[in-house]
């Protein structure tokens, strides 16, 4: 494990993520958690779709806390350990379903900061989701890359860590 | 529902369309916003240093809505359209401090592979913001980055002026 560039304070949460050196702006990170639990918990799209996006994007970054973490409410709707394992680089060839490899391609097209998406994937995504669920699934890829990078940039990151299935984000106490 | 200016076929109500269109999702973008403005708000970093890195970021990415946007808080701190102009070559051109060029490297090195962040990298930006001016600056990058990104993968329109 490299040094952290950034340490943890003294007093903060005990979950990966208010466990970490965010606790140094406890204004940011409760409002964070706030959109987090939105997100999951309040949102219009099924949590397996976010999760397999959410997966794709750790598995790009190489954030291993966050390759780490299950989400039980996916779990739940059937997201197995078996179907995350194909998330991976060849997943056309897998047997994931046509909405969630175009999940995946929605994903890759995001972090790649290639060109905007061209119009036949447009269409396709339109094809399996609602305008309000495209704007979900979107707005989580930002939150997932953008905390996925903050992790790795603040260093200290294990090298690996056994898969851990964790509660789905939920609004915080009195949010 | 209003037809935006993004590819969607519907959008919420809004100022620009950005606003239309995570419209679509109220309770989302209501937290969003929450978050987004606290940077600005609390002056938790710069926002001189902030705006560089904001439009540096959203340039890296092609998005034209965030580049066609002006923060105020950073206009009133002073920042220009003369070295807005500049900061699409920073490393060879005048007028940027030592930090502000520390960081402009760091948002760079986020947006293009944050995992190959080295400590040289780091290091400044750590010493002079401190612990928790860099966890909010690197925080304020992840909106940045991720929300440039939102705009291109939805073609939000840039307004139509500076505001």
């Amino acid at each position: 494990m490299s040094a952290p560039r950034v340490k943890p304070p003294r007093s903060r949460g005990s979950d990966p993520i208010s466990g970490s050196a965010l606790a140094h702006q406890p204004e940011t990170l409760a409002a964070f958690l706030k959109l987090y639990g939105t997100l999951w918990s309040r949102g219009v799209l099924d949590q397996s779709t976010k999760e397999l996006a959410r997966i794709r994007n750790a598995r790009t970054v190489d954030c291993t806390i966050c390759k780490s973490i299950r989400f039980e409410g996916a779990r739940k709707e059937g997201l197995s350990e078996a179907l995350v394992d194909q998330i991976r680089d060849g997943f056309e060839a897998s047997e994931l379903s046509a909405r969630q490899k175009a999940v995946l391609r929605w994903t890759d097209t995001f972090l790649s900061g290639a060109a905007e998406p061209d119009a036949a994937q447009r269409r396709e995504m339109l094809a399996f989701f609602t305008p309000a669920e495209l704007v979900e699934l979107t707005a989580g890829l930002a939150l997932f890359m953008g905390f996925s990078k903050i992790a790795v940039s603040l260093g200290g990151m294990p090298e690996s860590l056994p898969v851990m299935v964790q509660p789905t984000p939920d609004l915080p106490p009195g949010a | 529902m209003l037809r935006p200016m993004s590819w969607l076929p519907e959008a919420g109500p809004g100022r620009d369309d950005f606003e239309r269109t995570f419209a679509l999702r109220p309770e989302l973008f209501a937290a969003w916003r929450e978050f987004a403005g606290l940077f600005w708000q609390k002056r938790l970093v710069d926002p001189v240093l902030l705006e560089l890195c904001r439009l540096r970021i959203a340039q890296m990415n092609g998005a034209a809505h965030p580049l066609s946007l002006r923060t105020p808080e950073a206009r009133a701190a002073g920042l220009d359209e003369a070295k807005i102009a500049r900061l699409d070559a920073w490393w060879k051109q005048p007028g940027f401090s030592d930090l502000e060029r520390a960081c402009l490297r760091f948002a760079e090195q986020f947006v293009v592979d944050a995992k190959g962040m080295s400590d040289e990298e780091a290091r400044p930006v750590v010493a002079a913001l401190g612990d928790a001016g860099a966890v909010a600056f690197i925080e304020a990058l992840a909106i940045f980055d991720g929300f440039s990104r939102f705009c291109r993968m939805l073609d939000v329109e840039p307004v139509e002026a500076p505001a």
